[in-house]
């Protein structure tokens, strides 16, 4: 999941950064909202999270510009202004949710799974697509109950290609939205991960959770079954 | 430009009026007057005319001829002032009163018989003159014409109008001295109420007075309440500003008492305890004063604002947040409600209570507005728990002090609570039909 931070204030951009990495999240940073306007018009992201008082261009008009480009992806407004008049401006202009600093880890974690789940049109933090269950709040992957460990980019592969279910995931798509763009793409690498994931999930290779199409990506092939809290 | 004072633009106007009245109606007069005096002159003169034809005798032959002294002495006297002269016979015939007796003047004109001929003074003759021609049949049946001519003296008349001028002016600009000292006064009178006024916001500004006294005229009672409301509004306001930046500084010196001692046992985990367990609570003593001191209270001379498209709007958001809830809700708001503060006020007291009933109602919303001449009242209700009678009172009184208050549900209630309070309004809980809390504002 690639997600975008517009903070002007160096040390709470930095903090943000590094908890949203330490989370499996690949991160881009701006530090004004002009920098913000293009990375969110030039890569394709996830979620943003947008702090409303930006320099050059306030975080009330990204979030309209980026809304009228036609951007649909959830953004999360931070803000010191916790008052009712600027919620409701921020939440009109386009935004998806609002968190007033300063505010906990978990919450802001919380909240952008949520939108994530949301976008993706999940209402359960928690995926399941018999016999394999994904709970996006602790990264917990089960199957038939039994805890299977990803490492965090095989984890980012499994829940991008689970959020999409019966959908094809180009490897550009996947790519562009595992690694920040600092990262060295090899679509080899894509290919060991989808590899480890394949036997990990399915080590007798009855189930064939992940369907390779060639030329096109791959698609996730369970479908999903319930969704419960 | 500076704008004229009013003092300026009133002398100023009823002086050019005054003026053009005044000297309008002196013109005319004079006019009216010398025209009147040269009538008359004409019709005498006409009559000395009658009167010659009347002396007039004949001469054996028939002939038209006039006596040596008329019976008007003027006539008879040299330069009285009033003189004849009679030409006919085809120049024939010539007589002229002995009044012209030495002087060399030719006043006559011959007009055609029957006909008058006036003349006015010039600079050669200053003299008023009259002609008139009439036919003369004598014994041998022949006609003869003869022109009868009268010039009268020009100076006496002149004089008449000139005294009469000095008169008129003289009454005319005793009477527009008069009128503007009695205009200077009416103004003066007029217009004491805004220097007084004027006068008392000095006294204001220079902190000797704290309002303006009452006892002015209709016009300006409107204007004085409203600049007395605003005085009481922004010392209210400063009043508020001061107590929230005081309970803020108390409110905060206990966590930083306890993030001090923690700090002094030098041991970590008792800091980062009490570092984790104080932060929050200054948060909320922050937002808590934060919004005590922003919120705007009752205005004077305030906007209206409509109702009705500022709950879609809050409603629209708390749909955002809360789109995981399925919450339905019926608003019925009349087009005519209104709220007289600010769109701050309103959307923080409305963002509240709609954000409780979106946190605690499990589907049902209803949302309603209803204006009469007097109140507004709004109602918002919610199918959830509700609020138990005896908490009521807890839950409105959380956060007037803020160094009591606990963090948790509720705050948005009392924020709301504190609001309405500065509107004058109130908040009433009660049970709603649909199960859970209902609460009606009344402002």
């Amino acid at each position: 999941m690639r997600l975008l931070v517009v903070e002007d204030e160096p040390t709470l951009r930095q903090q943000l950064k590094e908890q949203l990495v330490a989370k499996g999240y690949s991160v881009d940073v701006a530090e004004d909202g002009e920098a913000g306007l293009f990375h969110g018009l030039e890569y394709p992201l996830d979620l943003a999270i947008i702090d409303l008082g930006l320099p050059k261009l306030s975080g009330i008009d990204l979030i309209r510009r980026l809304r009228a480009a036609d951007k649909r992806f959830p953004i999360l407004i931070l803000t010191a202004r916790g008052n009712w008049q600027d919620k409701v401006e921020g939440l009109e202009a386009g935004a998806d949710d609002y968190l007033v600093k300063p505010f906990h880890q978990e919450e802001l974690l919380a909240r952008l799974n949520a939108l994530l789940r949301r976008a993706a049109g999940w209402t359960s933090p928690v995926i399941q697509c018999a016999p394999i269950s994904l709970d996006t709040r602790t990264q917990a992957v089960q199957n038939n109950g039994t805890s299977i460990e990803l490492t965090s980019y095989e984890y980012r592969v499994l829940e991008y290609l689970m959020l999409h279910t019966g959908k094809v995931v180009s490897k550009t798509e996947l790519t562009e939205h595992i690694y920040d763009q600092d990262f060295d793409r090899d679509s080899n690498v894509l290919e060991v991960f989808v590899g480890r994931l394949r036997r990990k999930l399915d080590p007798e290779g009855a189930l064939k959770p992940i369907e390779t199409l060639r030329g096109r990506g791959y698609r996730f092939t369970l479908k999903q079954t319930q969704a419960s809290e | 430009m500076k704008p004229l004072s009013l003092h300026i633009r009133l002398v100023l106007a009823a002086s050019l009026i005054l003026t053009a009245f005044l000297g309008l109606t002196g013109w005319a007069l004079d006019k009216a007057y010398s025209e009147s005096a040269e009538n008359a002159m004409q019709k005498q003169l006409q009559g000395q005319i009658y009167a010659l034809l009347a002396a007039a005798d004949e001469d054996e032959q028939g002939r038209m001829r006039l006596p040596l002294t008329l019976p008007d002495p003027r006539f008879s006297n040299p330069d009285s002032g009033l003189y004849a002269q009679v030409e006919g016979e085809a120049g024939g015939y010539q007589w002229q009163s002995a009044s012209l007796v030495g002087q060399s003047l030719n006043i006559i004109h011959s007009p055609p018989p029957g006909k008058w001929h006036y003349q006015k003074p010039t600079n050669a003759i200053k003299l008023y003159t009259v002609n008139f021609s009439i036919t003369w049949e004598d014994k041998n049946n022949t006609e003869h014409i003869y022109t009868l001519a009268v010039g009268g003296d020009i100076t006496p008349l002149l004089s008449q109008i000139k005294s009469f001028r000095v008169t008129l002016w003289t009454w005319l600009g005793g009477l527009a001295l008069l009128l503007l000292l009695a205009q200077g006064a009416v103004l003066r009178w007029g217009l004491k109420p805004l220097r007084t006024v004027a006068q008392e916001l000095r006294l204001i500004e220079t902190g000797k007075a704290e309002k303006l006294s009452g006892g002015y005229p209709s016009e300006l009672q409107r204007l004085t309440g409203n600049i007395n409301s605003l005085i009481h509004h922004s010392q209210a306001s400063q009043e508020r500003y001061r107590n929230s930046l005081g309970d803020l500084a108390h409110s905060l010196k206990t966590p930083l008492a306890v993030l001090q001692g923690a700090a002094e046992t030098h041991d970590k985990m008792q800091l980062q305890a009490a570092v984790e367990e104080q932060i929050p609570r200054m948060n909320e003593i922050v937002q808590h004063q934060l919004q005590r001191a922003t919120a705007a209270g009752k205005i004077t001379l305030a906007k209206a604002i409509p109702i009705a498209p500022i709950i879609p709007k809050i409603v629209r958001s708390l749909d955002k947040i809360y789109q995981n809830k399925n919450i339905t809700h019926t608003i019925a708001i009349e087009e005519q409600a209104h709220f007289f503060g600010t769109e701050g006020d309103l959307m923080e007291v409305l963002g509240n209570l709609l954000d409780n009933a979106y946190k605690y109602g499990n589907t049902q919303i209803n949302i309603s507005a209803a204006q009469t001449t007097e109140k507004l009242i709004i109602q918002i209700e919610d199918d959830g728990p509700g609020i138990p009678a005896d908490q009521i009172n807890t839950l409105l009184k959380r956060g007037q002090r803020a160094d009591e208050q606990q963090p948790g549900q509720g705050i948005g209630l009392s924020a709301a609570h504190e609001i309405i309070h500065l509107h004058q309004g109130t908040l009433e809980i009660s049970k709603s039909k649909l199960g859970g809390a209902k609460i009606t504002l009344t402002f």
